[in-house]
């Protein structure tokens, strides 16, 4: 007796919904899983449900320009972008996305309210601000509120950089400055040419602390 | 000891050398690209580290960890299939203390291929993944002329369905469980299951590495059969409840390859088990705290099980807490578990009695407890670098009642200490894990280095060093050897593809 009921339920834990369940469904390789369930099933394990990741590891992706999340993602797929980080955690994901699906993922997050970051290295903001705003002069370093916004917002493939995780900010310029692994980013490459450390850590420090512009 | 110093070089340096080219071996053959990983890194397409903390197996992260829970179905199917191996050294401190160096030291001092897992583990449908290892003891067993001979069998397994609602006010996993290993389903490496990583190697040498040292774990041990419903909540809230039976008729694939003597024979199936765990996550930050537990009733290995008085049963409650700092390029991980264990002899067992005597060789030993309490306590700190540099520190502490029933050496009806098999009970009792106090005291520290070339490959030197071993410091078998002659050094290669 006892065993029957035992044997019944292993089967019956093995037998439940043999087929597709796109409501729900994980599978990164079924085109016809909606890019909501995407995002809600298997991005937001890391960057959130609302494209606020908790962990600095992951970038925010909430209220991202959607042009720029675009272009990204096929950049990932195609591994033209290929940082670290970029070929560890997102080529695998957006090996078999359609373009549908990226489009759908990029409206999504694009849609989400950026929320406010806990504060980091507080005493560089002013100097981040200066950054953001003028540029450096004497290192022929642009204001990067020309391309990104004078609120950071972006526009098109001018990613957003508002509210973004300061860790994710330094780790990108880097990038940028000593690596090809961005090279969508060429123009990037020339305005970090000769940022100095201490210059990125205070406009990430600024970018992380933005204040949340009203939609 | 000039002679057995030198040795230990010699020996030592022949490890390494082999170790070495078995990583350049491993690094040689396998392709470099970030497909080639085994089979869930090929389902998600993402490396190790997206699961692992650091890169350190099995040690799960966040996104780990809901991986797991979502039932292994995150990705794309791919060829479920990987392979696992360990090449291993082992050498005890002290090995001149002992009634038969050859068979109390099998191997010491010498590399060897110790184990092999082949997994079956993926995506199966939307709903259904798998975890299935099978792992090869190359030194499983030794026939009389000293040769080795090599098993396979059934190692954990973990057949899930999950399910996960999900939408900007409540996000809950749940889903069911088909497995053989208590908490064996557990996303935190804090649990029983999880918490000692690197494979035991079956030779003598291997007694008393870190994986044979205490590590809180439930009575009933593994190769069960077990069905669990869990749920996670709001990713605050984790709570499982299963229960488990024998592992033979319809589950004996859970228990392959183990003869129907030594398979764990359970009462019936009302053995249950449980699990809640609180979890937070916060910046590069998380943290759980949890409890666990499991009643067994477990018949004594290989006896009759129509004689009820074969019967034991053993209860386990535990806490466990684990916190993990990941941030590129750095991971933190701090583990806490502590297990109590409440153990009720069968009725034949407290009858058989000990078979030792008090010193004066006349009286025998006075009765045993009827149950044994025994309390286990782990922690561990560990840092890894770029996951690819790695230490860790380890503290173990073992204290339990004490029971002539646990005794393993003691005097004879001459008066004079045995570490012989007066009553033939098979138990070996030699002096190197003879127990003359009936006392389960054992503590002592690991240290850990370890060094991962490339994200599916690790050689580690781990040295375990006792400050108390069955119940003393010193002497505790009676005849002379001290809870420091059984500091091990132990060097492993794991790799996985
Ligand atoms: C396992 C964790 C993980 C999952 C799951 C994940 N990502 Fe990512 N994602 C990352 C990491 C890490 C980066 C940063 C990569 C880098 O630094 O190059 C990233 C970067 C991105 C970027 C670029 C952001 C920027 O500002 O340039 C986009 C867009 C993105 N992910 C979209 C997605 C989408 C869509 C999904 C779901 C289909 C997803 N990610 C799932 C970890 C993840
Ligand atoms: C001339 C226009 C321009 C200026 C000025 C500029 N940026 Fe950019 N920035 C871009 C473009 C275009 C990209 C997208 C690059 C790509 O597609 O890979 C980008 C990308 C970035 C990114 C990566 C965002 C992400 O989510 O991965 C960061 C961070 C960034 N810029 C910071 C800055 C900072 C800080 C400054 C000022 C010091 C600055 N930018 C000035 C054009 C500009």
């Amino acid at each position: 007796m006892k065993t029957a009921a035992f044997v019944g339920m292993g089967l019956a834990l093995l037998g439940v919904a043999g087929c597709a369940n796109t409501e729900r469904s994980r599978n990164l390789n079924d085109p016809n899983v909606p890019a909501k369930v995407m995002a809600q099933q298997v991005c937001s394990n890391c960057h959130g449900i609302d494209g606020n990741s908790t962990s600095p590891n992951f970038p925010k992706l909430a209220g991202q320009q959607e042009a720029y999340f675009i272009a990204q993602l096929k950049g990932f797929r195609s591994h033209g972008r290929y940082d670290p980080e970029g070929f560890e955690y997102m080529w695998g994901i957006s090996r078999s996305l359609t373009d549908e699906q990226i489009k759908g993922l990029a409206a999504y997050f694009a849609q989400q309210t950026p929320a406010p970051n806990p504060p980091v290295h507080t005493e560089r903001i002013s100097a981040g601000k200066e950054i953001f705003e003028k540029g450096v002069p004497s290192q022929n370093v642009p204001a990067c509120a020309v391309c990104h916004g004078a609120q950071g917002q972006g526009n098109a493939t001018f990613p957003r950089i508002a509210d973004q995780h300061a860790d994710y900010i330094i780790k990108q310029l880097q990038v940028f400055q000593r690596t090809e692994e961005r090279p969508e980013g060429a123009v990037m490459k020339q305005i970090t040419h000769s940022l100095t450390d201490e210059n990125m850590q205070a406009v990430a420090a600024y970018l992380n602390s933005m204040p949340v512009p009203a939609k | 000891m000039h002679t057995s110093n030198i040795k230990f070089r010699g020996g030592l340096n022949k490890a390494i050398v082999m170790c070495s080219s078995i990583v350049v071996g491993i690094v040689g053959l396998l392709p470099s690209s970030a497909q080639a990983l085994p089979a869930f890194a090929r389902q998600t397409g993402q490396n190790c580290v997206a699961c692992h903390a650091g890169g350190q197996f099995p040690e799960l992260t966040p996104y780990g960890r809901m991986f797991k829970l979502t039932g292994y179905t995150i990705g794309e199917r791919t060829v479920p299939l990987s392979v696992m191996g360990v090449v291993s050294y082992a050498k005890v401190a002290n090995t001149s203390k002992s009634d038969n160096p050859p068979a109390d030291f099998q191997k010491n001092g010498a590399p060897l291929f110790a184990t092999g897992s082949v997994f079956i583990a993926g995506k199966v449908t939307d709903n259904i993944g798998v975890f299935s290892q099978t792992t090869y003891d190359n030194y499983a067993s030794q026939s009389g002329n000293g040769v080795f001979h090599g098993h396979m069998q059934a190692d954990n397994m973990d057949f899930r369905y999950a399910d996960r609602l999900i939408n900007e006010k409540r996000d809950v996993i749940f889903g069911f469980s088909l497995n053989n290993n208590p908490s064996i389903t557990d996303p935190w490496n804090s649990a029983a299951a999880w918490m000692q990583y690197v494979p035991v190697p079956s030779p003598t040498s291997h007694q008393f590495i870190d994986g044979t040292a205490p590590y809180p774990g439930f009575g009933s041990g593994g190769n069960l059969a077990g069905v669990s419903a869990y749920m996670f909540w709001n990713k605050l809230v984790y709570a499982e409840f299963g229960t488990y039976r024998t592992a033979n008729q319809g589950f004996s694939f859970m228990s392959a390859g183990i003869n129907d003597a030594s398979t764990t024979k359970l009462q019936g199936a009302n053995n249950p088990y449980w699990r809640l765990a609180l979890s937070h996550e916060w910046g590069p930050h998380n943290l759980m705290v949890g409890t666990s537990g499991m009643i067994a009733h477990v018949y004594d290995v290989g006896t009759d099980i129509s004689d009820p008085n074969n019967l034991g049963r053993f209860k386990n409650a535990g806490i466990d807490a684990q916190y993990q700092y990941l941030l590129d390029p750095h991971t933190v991980t701090a583990q806490l578990a502590y297990m109590r264990q409440k153990q009720d002899h069968s009725a034949n067992a407290l009858a058989a009695g000990s078979p030792y005597f008090l010193a004066d060789g006349i009286t025998p030993v006075t009765p045993v407890n009827a149950s044994d309490t025994s309390n286990i306590l782990r922690a561990k700190l560990s840092y890894i670098y770029q996951a690819k540099y790695g230490g860790s520190l380890s503290f173990f502490n073992s204290t339990g009642t004490t029971n002539t029933l646990n005794q393993s050496s003691g005097y004879d009806s001459n008066g004079q200490i045995t570490s012989l098999d007066p009553l033939g009970t098979g138990i070996s009792s030699t002096r190197v894990t003879g127990n003359l106090s009936g006392n389960p005291a054992t503590r002592g520290l690991t240290y850990e280095a370890f060094w991962m070339p490339v994200q599916y490959a690790r050689v580690g030197v781990q040295y375990t060093a006792y400050s108390k071993f069955n119940g003393a410091s010193n002497n505790y078998d009676g005849l002379g050897r001290n809870a420091r002659d059984n500091n091990t050094l132990f060097l492993y290669v794991w790799g996985a593809y």
